[in-house]
């Protein structure tokens, strides 16, 4: 159990109710604590990055500034959509960020008693990215952590990035075929 | 830190810095009266404000400098080399002492004293030699000191003071000045002359300066750089917003008359937004003269510091970066470019070096250029040291033009190496002079001549937000080329596409008017597994690119409109991948990256063009015979000829009855400019005499003057090399060899063997003579 879920729980003790936007990739419904979200962005349609590594959604435009995008599906290794997708725009020490989802749910008022931390069996990769679950009457709200799918944080070890650097040096050495 | 503190810091720095720039004026000009007012006016400012807010070591030292700066500004003692260094130094206290007082609020546990006796030794020496005529006016200045200062500094407990006692109350250099010269009061007719103006100026002085920044408060005000960056993002959003209503409502005739309103007044904003960011070059050139001052001492140099061009404005954040590349120029114009006095009297020279810094906005840049009247670069050294250092071999240094070789000093581990074994020649960092300039998206061009001087000129665009650049497509993606590296573009239609590119083992190349240029991929590089081939079902094109002196071919697939485009900075992650320089929104909502040639050129591994052969084949010195020159191969009548390619300036296709006639002499209005036209192979006579029919001119330069040369058609561009007549050894002048055949030059400037113009001969001064 890390420390951030750790604390999570503990905020959540001290007052009873927690309000959590609720978002789904495939059939999965995932939360974010409200307080990380700055705005969400319907239908955007991300502008791809080449090269860039694995987890990074593309590019979408976001009052004035240009915003890296996170793709979940891509963290969870599920293979990209074509449609427009809904964008969280989160708050990050290096400035902003985007958390691309297939839709954007409603938001939820959880009760911290509720709380379940990640289990031991979880795949350690996507532990580290997720905080735990609440348990709800229909099924689970897996908790993801806005700090950990920080792409600064993503990039600084996440093995997407090997990989891709990996490929970008193939990209050099190959020679071009005719 | 409360407000008035910090006002005061921002206020007391701003008056250093001016106070700075006249004291390196004062130097050259010792009696200017308002070069000494102004001085004195900024540290009085200082001192005034420092009793009212308690810092007392500020106050201590600033009077002491008053004090000596009083003494001046009477004319007592002249503003010599030793009182200026001095005056520095004071400047130099007061600075630091504000800098401790920015960072810990307090003023801090320094000690000033040696600085306070060292200008009050100043002082004493100036009174001591003091003719006996002067001696009204330290009374009257030591009043005057006194008596602002009383005023201002209101927390001071002194008591009122009697006009006989005034004298004793001021520290003791004030007293020290004041106490002997008491009794020639009656010699006040002798210095009437000299000190009339004196306390009239003094006096007010202080009121004066206090009208004058009240007003300029009342019309100026401090905005933080990072709400006008807001701004400009804000400019940007509404901008594209705008693009996107014209586009939506293009079809609606009610809401015309309001998109075009909306369209215009975010234009305007636009411009007054950018308008707000620029600054004066004036804020870097004035921090100059202390340190070619500085360094004219330690090096041991004589040299005169010449400034224009200081009004000219450039973008703030674009200030701060040519800061640094400007301040290694001027450093090295000094270390390396200007001679010791010696050695340039030696050389018949004036002892006194010249170092000008200019600065002028040509269209979208402002160029910046720092010239000296040294030495020039020594070619032949920096040409052994790059063979040494292995950038060239020996034969290849031999074949480099001295153009050529001055690129050579800015690469990287060139300078360090020169610096190290001290081998003189204008090597210093050089490197990082170009790389930080390119950085913005400037350039940096060399022109040295030897014993004349060495010019380095900085190009910097206006502004970083907007740029003009390319957008072209790939991938089915919009990427945007930044114009200021694309020198041009070549399309290849589909019928040639197969046999355009040509192979070196696995090396894309295409031959451009006869050099080869490397070929990169741009969707291959962004993409593996992509073939590099061109496509022959479309038109292809290749941007020409020259990036960091690497020169290289981008292959694109679709060209778009060029854009201006607000740059918008990537996230650390995107940035890394090393390919793009940021991300903007274009005209249509689409999203584009931006692409970094010269990260690309590293990235395919295009070498640099001085390794490079392709970049050797254009040398404009004739004196070398084999050179090969560039020529437009133009058909005159019937008749192959050619024009240096150097001198054309344009080619104008235009209707016949364009052309006017002066006399017999054909002549066009173009522009309002008369340009004289010379028709050698008398097209236009023999051109059909109707409204539709289109003559070719190619329009040349010929020293200072435009002459625009009738052509049946233009060929092509070739290189052609020069002909020696058979046992002379000489090169032929007036035809050369292209593509295999004797050609003819249209040979400007020359007014021998023409078929002369009878009707303006002085014009004639244009020579064509088809051979073959």
């Amino acid at each position: 159990m890390s420390t951030a879920g750790a604390t999570l729980r503990r905020k959540q003790k001290a007052e009873a109710l927690v309000e959590v936007c609720s978002v789904r990739v495939e059939s999965t419904l995932f939360g974010v604590p409200i307080d990380h979200i700055l705005e969400i962005v319907g239908g955007a349609r991300p502008q791809p990055v080449p090269l860039a590594p694995d987890y990074v959604g593309g590019l979408v435009h976001y009052r004035g500034d240009v915003l890296t995008t996170v793709s979940l599906r891509r963290l969870l290794d599920l293979p990209a959509r074509e449609i427009p997708s809904d964008v969280l725009v989160l708050e990050s020490a290096g400035g902003c960020f985007g958390l691309l989802v297939d839709s954007v749910g409603e938001v939820l008022r959880v009760s911290a008693a509720d709380f379940e931390p990640n289990p031991s069996t979880l795949d350690p990769r996507r532990g580290a990215l997720l905080a735990g679950a609440y348990k709800l009457k229909d099924g689970l709200l897996v908790m993801l952590d806005p700090q950990r799918v920080d792409p600064l944080r993503l990039g600084a070890g996440h093995p997407a990035r090997v990989q891709s650097s990996a490929e970008r040096a193939s990209v050099r050495r190959e020679p071009c075929e005719r | 830190m409360d407000d008035l503190t910090r006002e005061f810091l921002i206020e007391s720095q701003e008056g250093l810095d001016r106070m700075e720039q006249c004291l390196t004026e004062l130097e050259e000009r010792p009696q200017d009266a308002a070069l000494l007012a102004e001085i004195f006016r900024s540290v009085h400012t200082i001192k005034g404000t420092t009793g009212f807010l308690g810092f007392k070591r500020l106050e201590k030292l600033a009077h002491a400098g008053e004090s000596l700066l009083g003494l001046l500004r009477d004319g007592k003692i002249t503003a010599d080399p030793p009182v200026i260094t001095a005056l520095l130094e004071l400047l130099d206290g007061l600075r630091a002492i504000l800098k401790t007082i920015e960072a810990q609020q307090n003023e801090g546990q320094g000690d000033d004293a040696a600085l306070i006796t060292h200008l009050e030794q100043l002082q004493a020496a100036a009174r001591s030699p003091s003719p006996p005529v002067l001696p009204a006016k330290p009374a009257r200045r030591a009043a005057r000191t006194s008596q602002p200062r009383r005023s201002k500094a209101g927390a001071e407990p002194t008591p009122p003071p009697s006009s006989g006692f005034t004298a004793a109350t001021p520290p003791p250099v004030a007293a020290v000045a004041t106490a002997e010269p008491q009794p020639p009061e009656s010699s006040k007719p002798a210095a009437v002359a000299h000190s009339e103006p004196i306390p009239a100026a003094a006096a007010p002085a202080p009121k004066g300066r206090a009208t004058e920044s009240a007003s300029a408060a009342e019309s100026t005000l401090r905005v933080d750089v990072t709400l006008l960056n807001r701004m400009m993002n804000l400019v940007g959003e509404l901008v594209l917003t705008r693009n996107q209503i014209l586009q939506t409502t293009a079809a609606d005739p009610r809401m015309t008359m309001l998109s075009r309103r909306l369209d215009m007044v975010t234009a305007d904003l636009r411009e007054s937004v950018m308008k707000a960011r620029m600054q004066p070059v004036s804020h870097v050139f004035s921090k100059m003269p202390r340190m070619v001052r500085d360094l004219c001492q330690s090096l041991g140099r004589r040299v005169r510091l010449l400034m224009e061009g200081q009004e000219t404005e450039l973008d703030k954040s674009l200030l701060e970066a040519i800061k640094d590349p400007l301040t290694h120029a001027v450093r090295n114009a000094l270390d390396h470019g200007i001679e010791s006095p010696a050695a340039r009297e030696a050389a018949g020279k004036d002892p006194d070096g010249v170092l000008t810094l200019r600065a002028v906005q040509e269209g979208s840049h402002v160029v910046v250029e720092v010239s000296d009247d040294g030495a020039g670069i020594d070619v032949d050294r920096i040409r052994a040291k790059a063979v040494e250092r292995g950038f060239v071999t020996s034969e290849r240094a031999t074949q480099l033009t001295e153009r050529e070789i001055m690129q050579l000093i800015f690469l990287p581990g060139f300078s360090t190496a020169a610096q190290v074994t001290n081998v003189s020649g204008r090597g210093v960092g050089m490197d990082v002079v170009r790389t930080n300039v390119e950085k913005i998206g400037g350039k940096v061009e060399i022109d040295s001549r030897p014993g004349r001087g060495t010019t380095l000129r900085l190009r910097i665009p206006l502004t970083l937000a907007i740029i003009p650049a390319l957008i072209v497509r790939s991938l089915n993606q919009s990427f945007a080329l930044p114009q200021a590296s694309l020198s041009e573009l070549v399309h290849i239609p589909p019928e040639q596409a197969a046999r355009a590119i040509e192979w070196i083992d696995d090396a894309p190349l295409y031959r451009l008017r006869g050099s080869l240029l490397p070929l990169v991929f741009l969707h291959r590089l962004l993409e593996s597994g992509r073939e590099c081939q061109l496509a022959t079902d479309r038109d292809n094109f290749i941007a020409v690119l020259d990036a960091d002196g690497r020169r290289f071919g981008l292959v694109v697939d679709s060209l778009a409109d060029p854009e201006e485009i607000v740059v918008k900075p990537l996230s650390a992650v995107l940035k890394d991948i090393g390919l793009y320089s940021g991300a903007t929104v274009l005209g249509n909502a689409e999203l584009a990256l931006i692409l970094d040639p010269g990260s690309i050129a590293q990235h395919a591994g295009v070498a640099m063009s001085s390794e490079d052969e392709s970049a050797l084949s254009i040398d404009e010195s004739t004196s070398d015979g084999a050179a090969k020159v560039e020529y437009l191969l133009v058909e005159v009548a019937g008749r192959r000829a050619a024009v240096p390619l150097a001198d054309v300036l344009r080619i104008e296709q235009l209707p016949l009855a364009r052309i006017e006639y002066v006399g017999t002499q054909p002549v066009l209005n173009f522009d309002g400019q008369l340009l004289p036209v010379e028709d050698a192979g008398a097209i236009l006579d023999a051109a059909p005499d109707h409204a539709v029919a289109q003559v070719v001119i190619v329009v040349c330069r010929d020293g200072h003057r435009q002459v625009g040369v009738v052509v049946s058609h233009v060929l092509d561009v070739a290189a052609g090399s020069s002909l020696f007549e058979a046992g002379t050894g000489i090169p032929a002048g007036s035809v050369t060899l292209l593509k295999e055949h004797v050609t003819g030059l249209v040979r400007l400037g020359s007014g021998a063997t023409i078929p002369a113009q009878p009707a303006a001969p002085a014009d004639s001064s244009l020579l064509m003579e088809a051979a073959q």
